[in-house]
């Protein structure tokens, strides 16, 4: 039993209550604080799987499943875990009202000049976040599917302009749909097993029971799941509003938000399904996938305004991960491993340069006081360090080393050629050369000469460095060594082994 | 006919017209309402499966009751929030749309 | 004869209990210098001294390339990671001529951009550009290659596109897209490559050295072949070069002609295998880089600017060195690629040397300009093999690669053909000296800057006498052979056939209408047009499938299409 599990669920909530009782500026330096602590505890959470070499486990009020809620970390869940906290962390001290914030009048704040209410959400984030992580039965997961998407979409319209409430709308309205069927997916496991907890389910679906409604709640389920991570061709809500919140918010939106579901339909179809199953649905992923990397990585070739251009990239990032699902399902234990190493590599580097990238979008935004791509030339002399964070988030997005992208993409490239999955292969490459394509097409307007005069402001400095911090992270993935990495695959398969009485 | 099938095939049918609610109205009002059809449907259909919990033996089976209260609980938070961002957006528009009728935010 | 029993020029032997340690620190130096000072130039007072230290930068590689024993190779971050230096033979060479054209160019363009304002970011791009073009040479596992290759390619993008006008805008562009896609196949060609050792990321050797018996041997080849050849200019993948080459400030296009292109000549190097017959991929090679031998002389006959002249030579250049290193592996030949190298730094002095000639001439008044073009068409000269001149080894060396048959008379007879584009050159230096030379003071009128002559001479006396230095080595052939009655007229009626053609032309020659830059590209414009289509549609599509009715509809399809595929496929 390890309390620091239900710490990482129940802290970020108590940091809600300085915000309430404390004056704005005192509850937002506390509740950074707690999302400090939130770091510091599942760093605690990492370092006990990585040392004990299992999954440390807590059962709330001492009720083991199937009846009461259980807590679990496997590797998985702690390296997603201390990459969320890391992010909102980082974006939280970018949303700080930091020095010469009260004097200046800045519009595109980080928080958008409403930093009670913006921290409000992200500890509330952090707190679902944690929960979709630990979480290990289906109900609960609903529950903090629901709690994660009642803090993202009060983040799109933080700023009530009319497209922000809109784009909020549509993205509730479709998350709310996506969260009905994962509900009656979630209705059929129950009416067939009577039990909710994932352990205990993986153990009864392989056996082959469950027949046709074992299969229609699954489909249910991912397809809940796949409305709420934007997956193509059900990605309508993401590029308004990833692109039209607050530089602070789409960070957080891009980086983390999207990566709970996509992390679900993981647990969903590595942990709950049993492998027969996984092989013939793989597939499907795999092509929604390969669709969203060519598809949404043309339309942000296309796009005209900066912000909408990340979205976009967003939505086409996504696929990678679904790539894994077939190569990381095969019976080849060498080259799964590695598809599936690669698929989180892949998860965590996309959340740190996405972040990176959104933030620094969000600065050259604020230099120039508008982020549409042709009048954004010359930039580079006016927020250099912004337009670095920018490149250098995108080194990882183009695959090019040294950088997380890069391992993620040889890790997947490698596993795929060596499975003979050459489609897969070849929609990997040229996922890299439309990433490249815009990528490097911002980057080279802000190194040109300015076509017309520059505006007087200059970049806030100590919030550009941040964001460089967070593509620095991105590059830092990139060290990993090319092997499956053993972390990931500590507490799996999912079971309670050790941790019942 | 067991009232167990009644309300289940009562909660599918609830889930179809919510279906077809979300899919067809036009405006957000219409597709909020929808949800909360669809949702009404499914919510059903787990109190008939708790239902037949109490076939198999047991005076009833409590654990879906419980989910399902929390799952009405989770569905009327979601319509407020979105009844609220229709409410805020609507008077939004109503007050730019005299003002200039041209110039729409998008 | 193999490239790792050449022994380095500059004998250290008596520090060798140091040896080990002093190569290590050299080459880790020679890269982690020119690096760490384009990082440090974020420091105001850096910055500042930046330009008087620039000549200084490349010395560690230098002496590297003297140095460092052959064959030694140095782990310098252990397992897993194994990032490993070596230098061999055809690495030093290049290292070494490519050391001293980055200090030779490096002391001309602190003198050629001595009023642009933009001065600091090219300094950066070139101290970049230099780590990847030292890195190249020098790395030895395959993740570092990569690495390396990318920053080389990347950063040279900064000295094509410095002057910013509309058409350096327009080749950086193109630049950047076929280096991204030359880094796709590349990856490919690596990640297929590696899986056959047992490490993630292998020695480039070990890696090689199973090829042969890979199952992917044809991709391979095919993507490496690509991706090299992309860089190193090969018909038809060389139309960026002449746009990128000519759009760069003088000494921008001296490094991306001389330098950087060599990339690709070590990644072929590097990534095929010697001494095996590959008879079917070298022929595929060795006829690609004939033809682009001559098509680079055909199209740059008719240009009009030395620079662009001078690109074309480079894409014509290349193609030689390509058909040398496809003859080699079509036999299996040992030594091909030491010769290749051997070549290949010919040409990248030479090449840089008269990239530099230009500028001087453009300082010129067009009687100055006349002194310039004698130097020129003497570096012209002995790129196309004039006996007695430092090219003329080079071309002596190739020619015990490829034997006298087909392949040996079409690669002589191209040397006709550098010499007709060579005086082409010469003649258009000579004509580039301007009158007005205002912005100078008064006595300096029509003279160009010491600066820019100076290090210009400087690499074209290098480059003029290095091959004779290297030539026994890198052969194996004492350099009296080349001296020979038969060697020199062998040598010589190339060049003589090429002076009489441009003597013939220069008398009475058609007037033939300047091909514009890039060539075939711009018969491909229907590309970009079609790209512009399936952009468009794809965004019409995108704003169909994003309308709520559309995308509910999706999301109910794809649950029904998981559930029926799971019924169907899976539960029996």
């Amino acid at each position: 039993m390890s309390a620091l599990l239900v710490l990482a669920v129940t802290a970020p909530l108590l940091g809600l209550v300085p915000l309430f009782l404390l004056g704005p500026r005192t509850g937002e330096r506390a509740a950074l604080a707690m999302l400090a602590v939130n770091l510091a505890v599942t760093a605690g959470i990492a370092e006990q799987v990585a040392q004990g070499g299992r999954a440390p486990g807590y059962f709330v009020g001492g009720f083991a499943p199937p009846l009461g809620v259980g807590l679990r970390a496997d590797g998985f869940s702690a390296a997603m875990m201390l990459m969320a906290a890391l992010v909102l962390l980082l974006t939280g001290l970018f949303a700080m009202t930091g020095p010469g914030d009260m004097t200046r009048k800045v519009k595109a704040r980080g928080s958008a000049g409403r930093p009670a209410t913006f921290f409000i959400l992200l500890l509330s984030l952090a707190c679902a976040l944690n929960l979709a992580f630990l979480a290990q039965d289906l109900f609960t997961l609903y529950v903090a599917l629901e709690l994660l998407t009642f803090a993202a979409v009060p983040l799109v319209c933080l700023e009530g302009k009319a497209g922000q409430l809109s784009a909020a709308l549509t993205y509730l309205l479709f998350a709310l749909f996506g969260s009905v069927l994962y509900l009656l997916g979630v209705v059929l496991v129950y009416g067939l097993f009577g039990t909710l907890d994932i352990a205990h389910l993986a153990g009864l679906l392989a056996q082959g029971t469950g027949g046709a409604t074992a299969a229609a709640a699954l489909a249910l389920m991912s397809a809940g799941l796949m409305a709420k991570a934007a997956l193509f061709p059900l990605h309508l809500w993401l590029p308004p509003a990833h692109s039209g919140a607050p530089p602070a918010a789409s960070a957080v939106l891009s980086a983390v938000v999207i990566k709970a579901p996509l992390f679900l339909l993981v647990r969903l179809w590595s942990d709950l399904a049993p492998l027969p199953l996984t092989q013939v649905a793989g597939p499907i992923f795999a092509v929604c996938g390969a669709a969203a990397i060519v598809f949404c990585g043309v339309v942000a070739l296309a796009q005209e305004r900066l912000k909408l251009l990340i979205a976009y990239s967003t939505a086409a990032q996504i696929g990678y991960l679904c790539l894994m699902f077939p190569l990381a399902a095969s019976d080849d234990g060498q080259w799964s491993a590695l598809a599936w190493t690669g698929g989180t590599l892949h998860l965590v580097s996309h959340a740190l340069s996405k972040a990176a990238m959104f933030l620094a979008a969000g600065l050259i935004a604020e230099t120039m006081g508008h982020d549409r791509l042709s009048g954004l030339s010359g930039v580079g002399r006016l927020a250099p360090v912004s337009v670095a964070a920018f490149g250098l988030g995108g080194l990882s997005l183009m695959g090019l080393p040294p950088s997380g992208g890069f391992v993620a993409k040889v890790m997947l490239l490698t596993s795929a050629l060596q499975q003979g999955s050459w489609w897969i292969a070849t929609v990997v490459l040229a996922g890299g050369l439309l990433a490249g394509g815009y990528v490097l097409r911002v980057v080279v307007i802000a190194l040109q000469h300015p076509d017309a005069g520059l505006p007087e402001a200059r970049e806030c400095r100590w919030r550009a460095l941040i964001a460089l911090a967070l593509a620095f992270g991105a590059m830092l993935v990139g060290f990993m060594p090319l092997a499956p990495l053993p972390f990931l695959d500590i507490g799996r398969p999912l079971s309670w082994e050790g941790l019942l009485p | 006919m067991t009232g167990a099938l009644l309300f289940g095939l009562a909660g599918a049918a609830l889930v179809g017209c919510g279906v077809y609610g979300l899919l067809t109205a036009s405006g957000a009002l219409g597709r909020i309402l929808g949800f909360n059809v669809l949702g009404g449907g499914v919510f059903l259909i787990f109190g008939a499966v708790a239902r037949r919990g109490a076939a198999a033996g047991f005076s009833a089976d409590p654990v879906p009751q419980a989910l399902v209260i929390t799952g009405i609980v989770v569905a009327f938070c979601a319509t407020a929030l979105a009844v609220a961002l229709l409410v805020r957006l609507s008077t939004m528009e109503a007050r730019a749309a005299p003002a200039d009728a041209g110039e729409k935010e998008t | 004869m193999t490239g790792d029993a050449l022994p380095p020029p500059l004998d250290l032997s008596g520090l060798a209990p140091a040896m080990p340690v002093l190569s290590e620190t050299l080459m880790v130096v020679a890269i982690a210098l020119p690096l760490a000072l384009a990082f440090g130039a974020l420091v105001p007072a850096v910055r500042r001294v930046l330009p008087h230290l620039l000549v200084f930068v490349p010395l560690p590689a230098l002496i590297a390339a003297l140095a460092v024993p052959r064959g030694l190779s140095v782990l310098v971050a252990p397992d897993p990671f194994r990032f490993t230096l070596a230098l061999d033979a055809p690495g030093a060479l290049l290292l070494g001529g490519a050391a001293l054209l980055w200090m030779t160019a490096s002391a001309y363009a602190m003198a050629y951009l001595r009023k642009d304002p933009a001065r600091p970011a090219f300094i950066v791009w070139w101290l970049l550009t230099m780590a990847g073009s030292f890195a190249v040479f020098l790395v030895a596992d395959v993740a570092s290659f990569y690495l390396a290759y990318a920053l080389v390619s990347f950063s040279a993008y900064g000295l094509a596109a410095h002057d910013d006008t509309v058409e350096a805008r327009r080749a950086g562009a193109l630049y950047l897209a076929l280096t991204v896609l030359g880094e796709a196949l590349l990856i490919a060609a690596f990640v297929m490559l590696a899986s056959g050792p047992a490490d993630a990321n292998p020695q480039i050797r070990d890696a090689v050295a199973l090829l042969p018996a890979s199952p992917w041997k044809t991709p391979i080849l095919l993507l490496i072949l690509l991706g090299f050849t992309l860089k190193m200019g090969l018909f038809p993948l060389h139309v960026w070069m002449p746009l990128a080459h000519s759009v760069a400030p003088v000494p921008g296009s001296a490094a991306l002609s001389g330098i950087v292109v060599k990339a690709g000549v070590i990644g072929l190097l590097r990534f095929l295998p010697e001494g095996v017959p590959l008879p079917g991929w070298g022929a595929l090679l060795c006829g690609a880089g004939l033809f682009t031998a001559y098509y680079g002389v055909a199209v740059g006959l008719t240009q009009r600017h030395p620079k662009r002249a001078l690109a074309y030579s480079t894409v014509s250049q290349m193609g030689v060195v390509a058909a040398v290193i496809g003859a080699g592996i079509m036999n299996g030949t040992a030594g091909t690629f030491t010769i290749a190298a051997f070549y290949a730094a010919n040409h990248m002095l030479l090449k840089g040397a008269m990239f530099l000639m230009v500028g001087v001439a453009m300082a010129a008044s067009p009687r100055r300009a006349l002194a310039a073009a004698a130097v020129a068409a003497l570096l012209g000269l002995s790129l196309a093999g004039l006996p007695l001149s430092g090219g003329a080894m080079a071309k002596y060396a190739i020619k015990l690669i490829v034997p006298d048959g087909g392949a040996g008379v079409l690669l002589t007879l191209s040397a006709a053909g550098s010499t007709l584009l060579m005086a082409r050159y010469a003649l258009l230096v000579a004509r580039s000296g301007t009158e007005n030379q205002k912005t100078e003071g008064k006595e300096m009128q029509g003279r160009p800057p010491r600066g820019l002559v100076l290090p210009a001479l400087a690499l074209a006396v290098l480059a003029l006498f290095a091959p004779f230095a290297l030539f026994a080595e890198v052969t194996g052939v004492p350099v009296s052979a080349a001296f020979t009655a038969a060697a020199l007229v062998k040598g010589f009626w190339p060049v003589g056939l090429g002076l009489g053609v441009a003597a013939l032309l220069a008398w009475k020659g058609p007037r033939v209408p300047e091909v514009p830059a890039g060539d075939i590209l711009h018969a491909a414009g229907f590309l970009s047009a079609t790209g512009r289509t399936i952009m468009e549609g794809t965004v019409a599509a995108d704003a169909v499938l994003r309308r709520w009715p559309v995308a509910a509809l999706a999301l109910l399809g794809v649950a029904v299409s998981l559930a029926a595929t799971l019924t169907f496929a899976a539960m029996p």
